[in-house]
C-alpha cells in the first residue's frame, strides 16, 4: 500500500519586499521558503492512515523544485514519511500548475500509489489546480477541498466531507485510487523537530530528471504551460483610518468624516 | 562524682537481655528478627535493581563532598523546616528520636551479638549504660512528642497541601482516589507511636517487676520517663508478678511490631529514610538552571519509557514524602491547571513500581511507556502546564528534580511532534528567523533607531560591555521603550557598551525548556559564534531568561562568558556614584522576583538595593524571594494560550499584590513580566489602581529624564 503526497516549497513574504526586475515575481532576496501550509495537512492525513493501519503503508512525498526544496521534503521525512522524490530540470522554470501536474502524473505512474493526497492550494501561487490537474492526467476520480476523510487501507471506496459555500458540508464517496486535495483543519499536523529534520538526512531522497520520467523540455516550462504570469503588483491602497481617543472624540471625528464625505 | 554505687560491680549495672526467657523464646525471636531483616534487604535490593534499570546520570562525581553535603542537610533538617517551621521541628523530634533509638538498638546488638560473643568484649554496662538509658529515654519522649504533633496536624490542622486533591484527574477517574495514601500516612504515625509507647510500657513494667533488685531500682532515675510510668503502674496496684507478665507480653508485642516496621521500610512511606538521603546526596544544585544535554549520536531523545529515566530520577520518585510543599508552590496547581508536581511524581512512582517490581509484588513488565491517558500515565496537558519556574525544585525537602524530568518528557513529545499549534508556529519562526516574533532578523535593533545616539555594533568595534538584549526587549513595542531607557541610563553612567544588532538570536532558554533540544543547540551555537566574533569584557543582559542560559547552559557548549543581569550592574553604578538621582520617588511599591533572576540565579538583593536607593517604599508580597510566584510565561508558556475560564498565574499574582494597601507600582525586572502582568492587571480588574513598571523605568524617572522629556515635548 502506497500513498503519494505531492508537496510544494512555497515562498513566504516579508512585510517589506521588492519585485523582481522583470516585474513578474517577488525578488527572491525578500522571501523565506517553507513547506506549503496545506501540505502539512495532506502529509499528516497520510501519516495518520499509516499509523492506524496494521498492514504496511508507505508514504512517499514528491515535489518539483530545485535543490533547496529538499528542505521541505526533509521536514516531511522528519514527520514520518518513508521516502522522498524530487524532480528538477532547469527546463521546469516557468512551469504553470498544469505542467507541474504533468510531471507529477509521471511520478504517480512510476510509483503506482493507491491514493494521492495533495494540498488544496499553495499559499504563494494559490491556483488550487495542481492536484485536480494531476487527477485529470491520471484519469482518476478526484475530490477537492476535503475536510474529513474516512478511508481504510485497501478499501475500494473512501468517504469524505468537502467544504462548500456558506458553511455547508458535502458528504460523498469516491472510487479508489483517487486524488484528494486536502483542506486545512482536517487534522492537527505534527511538529517536525530540528533534530528529526537532521536525522531525516539518512532517509531515501531520490532525484529524478525529466529523462527519468520520459518527458522532454517541451512538455514543461513555458512551452508546456497553458498560462503565463504577466506581472505581479501591489494594488493601490484604499483609504482607512483608525479612530482613537475617547468615545466623544471618536464620535466627533466620525461626524466630521461623514460631513466631509457629504460635502457639508 | 561516681554515679555507680561503690557497693555494685559496674559490670552488673546493665539490662539483662532475654531475662528469664526459655531457649525456644530466644530462638523464636532470632528467627523473627532475621526474617524481618531478610524482608528488608530484599526490598532494598529490589528498589536498587529498579534504579539500576534507569539511564546513567552524571551524579557520581565528588562523592565525598556529596556525602558530606547530604549529612549536613539531613542533620540540620534545614530543608524540612523551610516554609513549615512547626512541621519541621516536629520532624526533627521524630528524626533525632528515631536515629538515637536506632543507634541505641544497634549498640545493644553490637555488644550482645557481635563484640561480646566474638571478642569477649562487653561494654554495655556501668556508667555508659546509665548515660545510654538517659539519652534513649529522652529520645523516646522526643519521638512521641513529634509524632503526636504530626497527628494533631493531620487530624485537626489539616493543611490543604496534605489533602491529596489532584488537579490532573477528575474525581471519577480510577487513579484519582488516593485514600490509600491517607491510610498509609496514619498507619505510619500510629505504628511509630505504638512502638515508642510500648517501649516505655515495657521499661516501666520491667522496673515494677524488678523493683526489689537494687541494680535496677537504685538507678531508675536514669530512665525518668519510664520511672514516672512505673510509679503510675504501682499506683494503680501493679505488683511485681503483674509487672513480669506485662513485661513479657509487651516485650513480644513491641519487639514484633518494631521488627515488622523494619521489614516494611522499603515498601512503604518509611522508605524515605533511605531514599531521601540518597536523593539529597545526588542532588544537582543546578538541576533546573542547566538542563541535561543530549549526545549528538543519541537515537532517542527524552523520556518515553520508565527505563529512559536516569537512575537518579527514579530514586527521586521514591524519595517523595508527599509533604505537598511543591503542590503549594506550583503556579499551575495553584490556579487549577492539570499539573501538580507532587501528583506527577507520585503517578510516576506508582507507574515505575507497576512496571519494574517483580511479578510477585504485582509488577507488569508490559507497562513501560509513561505517556498516555491510562492509570498513572502522564498526559500531555499535564506536561505542557508546567512553566519550569523551579518553585517545586526549590522547595522540595528531599531534592527531587521535577523540572528536568518534565522537560525530558516534553522532549519526547516534541520528537513525536505533539504540541500546541501556536507553539509549533513560534518554534518554526525561531527556526527560520531566529526570533519568536517571526520578524525579519534585520529588525532586531530597530528600537535603537529612535535614540539620539548610536549604539555601537560590538561585532565591528570593541566595547567594555556587550548588551544581550533578548527577543522581548527587542521586538515587543512596550518593552522596546524600556530598552531605549536602559540605553540612555548606560550612556549617562558612561558605560562603554554595544549590541550584536542582527547577529543576536533568541538565546534559547525557553526553547530548551519547551523540550526542542535540536533547535536550542542551533540557537546556542549561533549565539556563541556571534559572541565569539565580538570584542567585549563582559555581557550584560536585561533578560533574565537569556541570563540563565548564557550563564549556566552555554558552558556545556564550550562557551564561558562573564555575564550579569542589569540589576547588579545598576546597583554597582549607584554604589560607585556613577548614577545619582536628583529626583526622589516616593511611591509605595512591591517587587516581583523574576524566576530566572531570583530562584534560578539568586539575584534577590540587587533589585531591592536599587529600589531602596530610589527612595521607594518597598512592601514585600507574601510570596517573594525564593518563593516568588511565576508570572506564567516560563517554559514556553508565553507562546501558548492559557485555557479560557481558568485563572492565569499572573492574575493570581495581581490579586496578591492588590492586598498591599496603597500600592502604586508593581515593579518587575524582566520583559516577559511586563507583558504578562500588564495584561493581567487589566483582566484581573486592577487597572487604574496601580501600575506595572520595569525597574529600569523607575531608575530612568529618578534620573529626572521624564520631566525633561515632557518639557521638550511641550516646547515642541
Amino acid at each position: 500500500m502506497k500513498i503519494l503526497v505531492p508537496i510544494k516549497q512555497v515562498a513566504t513574504l516579508d512585510e517589506d519586499f521588492e519585485l523582481r526586475d522583470d516585474g513578474r515575481d517577488v525578488d527572491p532576496d525578500y522571501f523565506d521558503k517553507d513547506l506549503n501550509e496545506w501540505d502539512e495537512y495532506s502529509v499528516e492525513e497520510a501519516l495518520l492512515i499509516k499509523e492506524a493501519s496494521s498492514s504496511d503503508v508507505e508514504v512517499i512525498v514528491v515535489t518539483v523544485g530545485p535543490d533547496d526544496a529538499d528542505e521541505a521534503l526533509r521536514k516531511c521525512l522528519a514527520k514520518g514519511a518513508d521516502r522522498a522524490v524530487r524532480v528538477w530540470d532547469d527546463a521546469l522554470e516557468e512551469s504553470d500548475s498544469l505542467a507541474i501536474a504533468r510531471v507529477l502524473a509521471r511520478v504517480a505512474e512510476k510509483e503506482s500509489p493507491d491514493m494521492v493526497f495533495a494540498g488544496t492550494q499553495s499559499s504563494d501561487a494559490a491556483y488550487s489546480s495542481t492536484g485536480v490537474a494531476l487527477a485529470a492526467f491520471l484519469d482518476w476520480p478526484h475530490a477537492a477541498v476535503v475536510s474529513k476523510l474516512d478511508y481504510a487501507v485497501g478499501a475500494d471506496k473512501a468517504v469524505f466531507h468537502r467544504e462548500l459555500e456558506g458553511g455547508l458540508l458535502e458528504e460523498g464517496e469516491i472510487q479508489c485510487p483517487c486524488v484528494l486535495t486536502i483542506q486545512l483543519g482536517i487534522n492537527a499536523p505534527r511538529y517536525a523537530s530540528l533534530r528529526g529534520i537532521k536525522q531525516a538526512k539518512s532517509k531515501q531522497l531520490d532525484e529524478l530528471s525529466l529523462d527519468d520520467l520520459g518527458l522532454s523540455a517541451s512538455d514543461v516550462g513555458a512551452q508546456g504551460s497553458a498560462s503565463r504570469v504577466r506581472r505581479v503588483f501591489v494594488p493601490e491602497k484604499g483609504q482607512a483610518e483608525l479612530i482613537g481617543g475617547t468615545a466623544a472624540e471618536q464620535a466627533e471625528r466620525l461626524a466630521r468624516i461623514i460631513k466631509e464625505m457629504r460635502g457639508m | 562524682m561516681n554515679i555507680i554505687n561503690p557497693a555494685h560491680d559496674p559490670q552488673d549495672v546493665t539490662r539483662t537481655l532475654f531475662q528469664d526467657f526459655s531457649t525456644w523464646m530466644t530462638v523464636s525471636f532470632y528467627v523473627v528478627a532475621i526474617t524481618a531483616i531478610a524482608v528488608f534487604a530484599y526490598g532494598v535490593w529490589m528498589q536498587i535493581a529498579k534504579y539500576r534499570r534507569g539511564a546513567p546520570d552524571r551524579g557520581w562525581k565528588m562523592l565525598g563532598h556529596r556525602f558530606m553535603t547530604m549529612l549536613k542537610e539531613v542533620f540540620s533538617q534545614r530543608t524540612v523546616r523551610r516554609r513549615d517551621k512547626p512541621a519541621g521541628h516536629a520532624h526533627a523530634l521524630i528524626f533525632f528520636g528515631f536515629v538515637l533509638l536506632f543507634i541505641g538498638t544497634s549498640i545493644i546488638t553490637l555488644d550482645y551479638d557481635i563484640t561480646g560473643p566474638l571478642l569477649g568484649l562487653n561494654f554495655w554496662h556501668g556508667s555508659f549504660y546509665l548515660w545510654f538509658s538517659l539519652v534513649l529515654d529522652f529520645a523516646g519522649l522526643a519521638l512521641i512528642a513529634g509524632l503526636l504533633f504530626m497527628m494533631y496536624r493531620r487530624g485537626w490542622l489539616r493543611p490543604p497541601k496534605l489533602d491529596y486533591a489532584r488537579p490532573d484527574r477528575n474525581p471519577d477517574e480510577p487513579d484519582y482516589n488516593r485514600s490509600q495514601y491517607r491510610i498509609e500516612d496514619w498507619a505510619f504515625l500510629w505504628t511509630l507511636v505504638i512502638i515508642a509507647l510500648t517501649g516505655f510500657v515495657l521499661a516501666a513494667a520491667r522496673m515494677v517487676w524488678l523493683h526489689a533488685d537494687p541494680l535496677v531500682w537504685d538507678y531508675r532515675w536514669w530512665s525518668p520517663v519510664a520511672t514516672v510510668l512505673a510509679y503510675a503502674f504501682k499506683g494503680v496496684g501493679l505488683t511485681a508478678d503483674g509487672g513480669e507478665i506485662l513485661r513479657l507480653y509487651t516485650w513480644w508485642f513491641h519487639g514484633i511490631l518494631a521488627l515488622a516496621f523494619i521489614a516494611v521500610i522499603p515498601y512503604t512511606k518509611a522508605m524515605h529514610m533511605l531514599t531521601a538521603a540518597g536523593s539529597l546526596m545526588f542532588r544537582d544544585p543546578l538541576a533546573a538552571q542547566r538542563l541535561p544535554t543530549v549526545p549528538e549520536e543519541a537515537v532517542q531523545v527524552g523520556y518515553e519509557k520508565v527505563t529512559d529515566f536516569s537512575w537518579k530520577h527514579l530514586l527521586n520518585l521514591d524519595a517523595c514524602t508527599k509533604c505537598g510543599r511543591c503542590h503549594e508552590a506550583c503556579p499551575a496547581a495553584t490556579v487549577g491547571l492539570p499539573l501538580s508536581p507532587r501528583d506527577l511524581v507520585l503517578s510516576l512512582r506508582e507507574f515505575a513500581n507497576e512496571s519494574q517490581w517483580p511479578k510477585l509484588l504485582g509488577g507488569d513488565p508490559s507497562k513501560q511507556v509513561v505517556h498516555g491517558d491510562g492509570v498513572n500515565q502522564i498526559r500531555p496537558e499535564t506536561l505542557w502546564a508546567c512553566r519550569t519556574c523551579m518553585a517545586c525544585v526549590e522547595i522540595c525537602p528531599v531534592g527531587i528534580e521535577h523540572v528536568p524530568m518534565i522537560v525530558q518528557m516534553r522532549r519526547h513529545l516534541v520528537e513525536e511532534g505533539e504540541m500546541d499549534p501556536l507553539l509549533q508556529g513560534t518554534l518554526q519562526n525561531i527556526q527560520k528567523k531566529g526570533n519568536s516574533f517571526g520578524e525579519n532578523k534585520r529588525k532586531r535593533a530597530r528600537w535603537a533607531k529612535d535614540l539620539d545616539f548610536e549604539i555601537k555594533d560590538a561585532r565591528k568595534e570593541p566595547v567594555d560591555m556587550l548588551w544581550f538584549v533578548g527577543d522581548y526587549a527587542s521586538f515587543d513595542p512596550r518593552n522596546q521603550k524600556v530598552s531605549q531607557r536602559f540605553a540612555r541610563i548606560l550612556t549617562e553612567a558612561g558605560v562603554d557598551f554595544g549590541i550584536l544588532h542582527d547577529g543576536e538570536q533568541n538565546a534559547g532558554n525557553d526553547v530548551r525548556r519547551v523540550g526542542e533540544e535540536g533547535l536550542y543547540e542551533m540557537l546556542a551555537e549561533n549565539n556563541i559564534e556571534a559572541l565569539n566574533g565580538a570584542s567585549f569584557q563582559s555581557i550584560i543582559t536585561t533578560d533574565p531568561h537569556s541570563y540563565n542560559t548564557i550563564r549556566n547552559e552555554y558552558p556545556d557548549f564550550g562557551a564561558r562568558f562573564a555575564i550579569e543581569h542589569y540589576s547588579s550592574l545598576l546597583d554597582r553604578l549607584i554604589a560607585q556614584g556613577r548614577l545619582s538621582f536628583p529626583k526622589t520617588l516616593n511611591y509605595r511599591v512591591t517587587y516581583h522576583d523574576p524566576c530566572h533572576l531570583g530562584r534560578f540565579n539568586r539575584g534577590f538583593d540587587a533589585p531591592r538595593n536599587i529600589i531602596r536607593a530610589l527612595g521607594l517604599d518597598l512592601v514585600e508580597m507574601q510570596r517573594s524571594g525564593d518563593n516568588s510566584f511565576c508570572c506564567g510565561a516560563g517554559g514556553g508558556r508565553i507562546w501558548q494560550a492559557d485555557p479560557v475560564g481558568v485563572e492565569k498565574p499572573s492574575e493570581n499574582r495581581m490579586h496578591e499584590a492588590a492586598q498591599i494597601e496603597g500600592l502604586e507600582v508593581f515593579v518587575v525586572a524582566c520583559p516577559k513580566d511586563v507583558t504578562m502582568f500588564e495584561d493581567a492587571l487589566k483582566t484581573a480588574g486592577y487597572e487604574g489602581r496601580f501600575v506595572v513598571k520595569e525597574l529600569i523605568e523607575l531608575v530612568y524617572e529618578a534620573l529626572g529624564h521624564e520631566k525633561r522629556e515632557r518639557e521638550a515635548a511641550d516646547v515642541a
